[in-house]
């Protein structure tokens, strides 16, 4: 690699500085804590999966061009230039980071590795070395945004067969699913897929709420991919639509990013304040069972159930009541699994890992703590409301013969509900 | 052995005082000066209130309660350590004023005994502590992830810890801290001079490596990743943004 190309990428590391990342960088004492908090790194043993180490590559380029003692000295910090082979390190390190920040949470100093890999990911990037899967879906989405008219059509003849199928569930011929509700006081940031609208459409009808589902969903692989710009975008995409539609909140769905980046990212990003309010779902399904606006039936549910907090929603979002209360009110059986809440051991899947088939082998191996949670549980139903997560651990059950039922937190609570139609709505 | 402690004990003091005191002032300045994310980067659970955030802050630093948790023997180790480091601070806080109090209702003799028994512990438990990091930094992944500026750093605290204990052990009868504070008064006054005591026995040479060793630590702490004694108060508050 040229010295001239080396320099142009460790400058992205100095664009990208601000005082918590200097600080994190100058005062980690390698103590290697983080070790047992990493998932990946308790699941597979590789040194380049312990948090410190993957700060480590980024400090080590820092030292080398920016820290005046790395300068002066660069052997006593191993200072480094970003060649190829801490590139080829960087990436792995990097991109196999679900960015739980468990590390975060034992760290005694609380660096945030993650946030540390967030300016790794734009040093990979100015590379030309950013996933490619992940830009690709990124970008894809961004065209979508730029091009809504295209996908219109089929988007709303899928929002037409949901509407039928809550119609049956409700047994309520005025039920369906309200698309760009001029007025409505909530607009939905659903997933892609009639399994994040469907469950949430027979509880916002239900509920009686003001409500509308727009075109754009609530994924973000510009967040994954690590390019704020993209991401922004992504993002803008369901605001604008929120400002033309008039809302007053946007709830975004049973998704951990999503929540995050709407709630404590967009603002930072766009230099604006996010002029609704942003909820998760959960805290509204939550709200509705508690002030009787739907009904839910304990006995509907068999088996014990235990509930998995997403990392983005829990330890990175301050979820973690509502969703445990929402379990709780649809089944008398139900178990935490151990540890939970802040500690929760992160399921491996999240980071957008899942859709990154060259780290399959070191994402199932970084479930081993989650299945052993699981098991340890003895429940046969796990709640868990991310996707990136449940997608994981659904391979997870299959692989390690679990046989537990994985769903939706909003499926349950649906098929918990006394409703005319009412089955079993598969969160699996 | 005067030239000796005139370098490591009365210039080497003044250098490494003057490099980090403007070490750390340059050390702040620059984090003073670089702008603060625009991300939120807390996490959670976290307190409602501002005075919340700060007293959670202030123990998650003085007591890393979730480092306990994951790792206890490095966390007793690490805590024992610093407690006997401040102990020892505090105490070396004779060698510019008598304490106030202690030695009305201890008396002379009784103030040097506790001055040694408390010396002594702290004095041991700074070296196991630094026994336990340089045994822990010699396998696994631990030596993997060291560079060698932790091996530095282990090796100068070592110099301090074991010069200092051995004038804590070896001359400990013999010497008090009113002969140390007649030195370090001097140089406090910049007269400098060394008390008769230090110069006709053999302490000198201890007294003069203890000093080397705390020199180079001193003037190496400010570019090292020892900043975390302040920094790691303000990386504690974003935790709680």
């Amino acid at each position: 690699m040229e010295t001239v190309e080396m320099q142009t990428l460790a400058g992205v590391i100095d664009k990208k500085m601000n005082r918590q990342l200097k600080q994190y960088i100058d005062i980690c004492a390698r103590c290697a804590i983080c070790k047992d908090a990493c998932h990946q790194y308790v699941g597979t043993g590789d040194f380049k999966y312990l948090p410190a180490r993957r700060a480590e590559l980024i400090r080590q380029v820092y030292k080398k061009y920016f820290d005046k003692t790395g300068r002066f000295v660069p052997a006593l910090y191993e200072a480094r230039d970003p060649d190829d082979n801490l590139l080829d390190e960087l990436y792995d390190s990097t991109y196999a980071c679900t960015g739980c920040r468990r590390c975060m949470y034992y760290c005694p100093f609380s660096i945030d590795t993650a946030w540390i890999l967030s300016v790794a990911k734009a040093v990979l990037i100015a590379a030309g070395r950013g996933n490619e899967m992940l830009g690709q879906l990124a970008d894809a989405a961004i065209f979508k945004g730029d091009n809504v008219a295209m996908f219109e059509g089929v988007i709303t003849s899928g929002f037409e067969e949901i509407a039928e199928e809550v119609r049956a569930i409700t047994g309520n011929p005025d039920h369906g699913v309200p698309v760009n509700k001029q007025g409505a006081d909530v607009l939905y940031v659903a997933l892609a897929g009639a399994h994040s609208i469907r469950p949430a459409a027979v509880i916002f009808e239900e509920a009686g709420e003001s409500w509308t589902i727009s075109m754009f969903e609530a994924a973000n692989y510009g967040y994954f991919y690590g390019d704020p710009e993209k991401a922004r975008l992504i993002t803008k995409r369901y605001i604008d639509e929120a400002v033309r539609l008039g809302v007053k909140e946007i709830v975004v769905p049973e998704c951990g990013h999503a929540y995050r980046v709407a709630e404590f990212f967009y603002e930072a990003w766009s230099k604006e304040p996010m002029p609704f309010k942003v909820s998760h779902i959960l805290e509204k399904v939550d709200d509705y069972i508690k002030t009787g606006r739907i009904k839910v039936d304990k006995g509907l549910i068999e088996g014990t159930v235990t509930y998995h907090d997403p990392c983005q929603l829990g330890r990175n979002g301050g979820k973690f009541e509502q969703p445990r209360d929402i379990v709780k009110a649809v089944t008398s059986n139900f178990v935490d699994l151990t540890p939970n809440r802040a500690e929760q051991w992160c399921c491996g899947g999240g980071g957008g890992i899942v859709a990154m088939e060259e780290f399959k082998d070191v994402r199932l191996k970084s479930g081993s703590k989650k299945v052993e949670q699981l098991k340890a549980s003895g429940a046969n139903i796990l709640a868990c409301p991310c996707e990136n997560c449940r997608l994981q651990i659904e391979e997870l059950n299959e692989i390690h013969e679990l046989g537990m039922e994985i769903w939706q937190v909003i499926d349950l609570v649906v098929a918990s509900m006394p409703l005319p139609g009412n089955k079993k709505s598969a969160g699996a | 052995m005067e030239t000796y402690l005139w370098i490591t004990s009365v210039w080497g003091v003044y250098l490494a005082l003057a490099v980090f005191i403007i070490g750390m002032g340059w050390r702040i300045y620059e984090w003073a000066t670089t702008p603060k994310s625009a991300v939120r980067l807390g996490m959670f659970p976290k307190p409602a209130t501002k005075t919340g955030r700060f007293f959670k802050m202030l123990k998650d630093t003085f007591i890393a309660p979730h480092s306990a948790k994951i790792e206890p023997a490095m966390w007793v180790f690490a805590f024992a350590f610093h407690v006997a480091a401040l102990g020892a601070f505090v105490g070396h806080g004779r060698l510019i004023a008598e304490f106030p109090i202690l030695p009305e209702l201890l008396g002379h003799d009784g103030m040097n005994a506790f001055a040694a028994m408390s010396g002594s512990i702290a004095g041991v438990l700074m070296l196991v502590g630094v026994l336990f990091w340089i045994g822990r930094r010699t396998f696994g992944p631990y030596k993997s992830l060291s560079v060698p500026e932790d091996y530095l750093l282990l090796f100068l605290l070592f110099g301090v810890i074991v010069m200092g204990d051995h004038m804590r052990f070896v001359y400990g009868d013999i010497i008090h801290a009113d002969t140390y504070r007649a030195w370090f008064q001097s140089l406090l006054t910049f007269k400098p001079m060394f008390p008769e005591k230090l110069l006709s026995g053999n302490v000198g040479w201890s007294l003069g490596t203890h000093m080397l060793f705390t020199d180079l630590f001193l003037i190496y702490f400010p570019f090292s990743k020892l900043v975390h004694t302040i920094g790691s108060f303000s990386s504690n508050r974003v935790r709680s943004e």
